[in-house]
């Protein structure tokens, strides 16, 4: 556990970020977005037990539900309606219109973007599957041609393509490689990214390289901690050391990256070409699963970041 | 004697060779029973933009497509004996989300329920307008068919199997219970499903296989149903109840001058009141909502002794029955306080079955979901337990809906977790409320009559719980 001092002193290293963090990992290793052995064999061990909704993972399953509405709902907004015989209320419709009339209308509309959207097709890249909880859900959604989920602790990639062969319906929906993300060669429509930076030794690489590869008009989602002290008291101290629903050991708050941080890497590297579409904060209520709310500066917290086309 | 074992195992051996020989087909939902809960669930997936993609498969051991889809284009003109309750809720999930056009002619919604006691003179009368409506199961399951094939989905994305049975079911991996259930029919077919869907009825074989307890008890009582035709149409279209200490007996509106009858008592009397003349009958159940519980076990007594005649019987009830008409201070209060008077019963209608109480530990398990009588049964003194099964499968869709959207697996426990979380504390409610008001008023003991005689009384003259007790029979406690 971690005593005052430690947290003040652990603040007060930040300065260093995620650049510093950055340059320590190159010097180290010849792939700039791999993982310490540290975190490697800590996976190593959560591998048999990743799909064991009532063990150790339980609060990452109850958590991919409220990550898969963020996903959806950005998914779907990107969707432009064209047929002009669509009505589209330029107002609070359901304040205004009847209950059966804002119905109908939301009815058209959903049904509107979801034929747009089952169109699409989409390429996906999940970055850190591990036994592929995100990477399943994703290959399930309709719109979602394929998902290639790639991880580097070779147990958890074993554990993801045995339990992907449990369901026929995700054959030839989902592949997953034990590969570093600078080995990926081709392009994506979504590239995620979730509860991963925090694991890695250079965060910054892995943005650019998930960057690299994004198609244009791609979006790419990041979900990590804020470096903070309520961070530290559920994630640390709540989570893995009272409660004891997050396996030991799983977070280290040096490792965590504030949002600010993130979007600022985006302005200084990628000025002109990204958008930050949404970014929401995460908050897990014992009794109620996560939930999302604004104040993405806290806690956990989920971002997408479009890709212009330029 | 020790070929015919021998002969049928052999028979079910080579049926188990073919069944291994062709490898199951896949499903996404199997549910097993086409009742109202199961059919509506069936047609609420296909008329559900997020899940009408799932492959789907309903087994049934009736023969649905015939004689049930048949009642839908030629309806008999006298109204069945299965006739339930069903809640606005219920009504509007039936027909909004499960997309069924009832047939309206033969539903008749009431404004309300007046109920008495059989041992004082304590009386609750609840008003609510469109407080339910009564419906033949026959017109909720045939309208749910008649949608059905309206839609005309895919036979690969919909599958109707009636007139058979299941014959096993079994994990396809023994060791795993997160496998896909592999279900044999009695036809040979095997499928190998995503979610398995008990909605197969009280004795449920889905439950018995996916190891879930049930718990409760009988009553020691017997439904008596029928049909019957009024002397004139009611004055106010609200459905009566008298607690007998034997039971409540029930009288409740269909269109017209017709009514539905649902008496609940004794074992021995069940049997008697199923095999009388359908005259004695008849007089025995416009008795049962005027005279006294003595009167009622004399003729009772008198009827199984064979010592009393039908003419004798009808002639006694009458003069009885006026005589408490006339000792009536304002004779309008007849109609008020006492239904219509029976003209007769329809003689094929009469029917009787066990009631009991049965809660389920869960309604869900890895891939496995219980709806309706299959989780919960009850006394249907409420009229509550379609409304519940009905609740359950808006659960269900509501669940299934967020978990396809979400990419989960809608086999997993947990993408059904949130279904059985919705739903057990309003049955569990539900069957508890229930569970005492049969159990407070199956006794004639004087100082309990006392006692729930002066609760009714002032919960009678107490507007917030009255309103409470109809929204709860009302919402089927939403």
């Amino acid at each position: 556990m971690l005593s005052r001092s430690g947290i003040a002193r652990s603040f007060s290293s930040l300065n260093s970020s995620i650049v510093g963090r950055k340059f320590c990992g190159i010097s180290r290793r010849h792939k700039s977005t791999s993982a310490s052995q540290d975190e490697i064999g800590h996976f190593q061990e959560l591998a048999p037990s990743w799909w064991d909704v009532h063990g150790s993972q339980r609060i990452l399953h109850l958590m991919n539900n409220c990550r898969m509405d963020f996903i959806q709902r950005v998914l779907h907004q990107r969707v432009k309606i064209t047929n002009p015989d669509t009505y589209i209320p330029g107002f609070n419709y359901k304040e205004f219109f009847p209950e059966h009339v804002s119905q109908n209308i939301s009815r058209e509309l959903s049904l509107e973007v979801d034929a747009k959207i089952q169109a699409q097709k989409l390429q996906v890249l999940d970055i850190g599957c591990g036994g592929g909880i995100l990477s399943e859900s994703l290959a399930r959604l309709p719109f979602i041609e394929h998902v290639t989920g790639i991880d580097l602790t070779k147990e958890c990639v074993e554990v993801a393509r045995n339990h992907a062969l449990r369901d026929p319906s995700l054959e030839n929906k989902v592949d997953y490689e034990l590969k570093a993300l600078e080995d990926v060669e081709d392009k994506f429509d979504v590239v995620t990214c979730l509860e991963m930076l925090e694991h890695v030794e250079a965060p910054s690489e892995i943005l650019r390289h998930a960057w690299l590869k994004l198609k244009p008009n791609g979006v790419l989602f990041v979900s990590t901690i804020n470096r903070d002290f309520v961070s530290w008291f559920t994630t640390i101290f709540m989570g893995e050391q009272v409660l004891n629903i997050v396996p030991r050991g799983t977070h280290h708050l040096e490792k965590y990256i504030k949002a600010t941080e993130i979007t600022n890497w985006f302005k200084t590297h990628e000025p002109f070409t990204h958008q930050v579409a949404e970014t929401k904060g995460l908050m897990y209520l014992p009794l109620k699963g996560w939930v999302e709310h604004d104040c993405s500066d806290i806690g956990n917290y989920i971002m997408a970041i479009k890709k212009l086309d330029k | 004697m020790f070929l015919r074992p021998i002969g049928i195992s052999k028979e079910f051996s080579r049926r188990l060779a073919t069944a291994a020989a062709q490898s199951p087909k896949l499903t996404d939902v199997l549910i097993v029973g086409g009742g109202p809960a199961g059919l509506t669930l069936a047609a609420a997936i296909k008329s559900s933009p997020t899940l009408q993609h799932l492959s789907t498969t309903l087994v049934d051991a009736g023969d649905l497509k015939g004689k049930v889809a048949s009642f839908y284009d030629n309806p008999p003109d006298e109204y069945t004996n299965r006739v339930i309750s069903l809640t606005p809720p219920s009504r509007s999930f039936l027909q909004h989300r499960a997309g069924a056009s009832l047939m309206q002619d033969r539903i008749q919604s009431y404004d309300g329920l007046y109920v008495t006691d059989g041992c004082s003179t304590a009386t609750l009368d609840m008003e609510r307008d469109t407080m339910a409506c009564m419906i033949e199961i026959l017109n909720v399951q045939s309208s749910l068919l008649k949608r059905l094939s309206d839609l005309q989905p895919d036979p690969k994305a919909f599958q109707l199997l009636d007139k058979t049975k299941v014959a096993s079911i079994e994990y396809s991996d023994p060791e795993d219970i997160k496998s896909w259930p592999i279900v044999t029919l009695d036809n040979g077919e095997t499928y190998k499903t995503r979610l398995l869907v008990g909605a197969d009825g009280f004795n449920s074989p889905v439950r018995k296989f996916s190891k879930i307890q049930s718990r409760g008890w009988f009553y020691n009582r017997f439904g008596v149903v029928a049909t019957m035709k009024l002397e004139y149409p009611p004055y106010k279209i609200r459905g009566w109840q008298r607690f007998l200490p034997t039971g409540p007996i029930a009288h409740l509106p269909l269109p017209g001058e017709n009514a539905t009858l649902v008496w609940s008592t004794t074992e021995p009397l069940s049997k008697l009141l199923t095999s009388l003349p359908v005259e004695q009958f008849t007089a025995l159940v416009n008795a049962a909502f005027v005279l006294e519980d003595a009167d009622m076990k004399f003729y009772y007594k008198q009827l199984e002794n064979g010592t009393m005649s039908t003419e004798e019987l009808i002639e006694d009830v009458n003069f009885r029955t006026e005589q408490v008409y006339d000792s009536l201070q304002v004779e309008e209060l007849v109609d008020e306080i006492y239904p219509p008077k029976v003209a007769t019963v329809l003689s094929e209608s009469r029917a009787r079955f066990p009631l009991k109480l049965s809660h389920a530990d869960t309604y869900c398990g890895e891939r496995i979901a219980l709806v309706g009588d299959a989780a919960h049964t009850t006394h249907p003194l409420a009229g509550q337990g379609l409304n519940m099964g009905q609740g359950d499968v808006e659960a269900l869709v509501d669940a299934l809906e967020r978990a396809t959207s979400r990419g989960s697996d809608i086999g997993s426990l947990l993408s059904l977790e949130p279904f059985w979380a919705e739903r057990y504390p309003i049955n569990n409610m539900l069957l508890g409320i229930v569970d005492k008001l049969h159990k407070i008023y199956s006794t004639d003991f004087a100082p309990v009559v006392a006692l729930r005689s002066a609760g009714v009384n002032i919960i009678n003259n107490f507007p917030p719980v009255k309103n409470l007790i109809k929204g709860i029979l009302g919402e089927s406690g939403k």
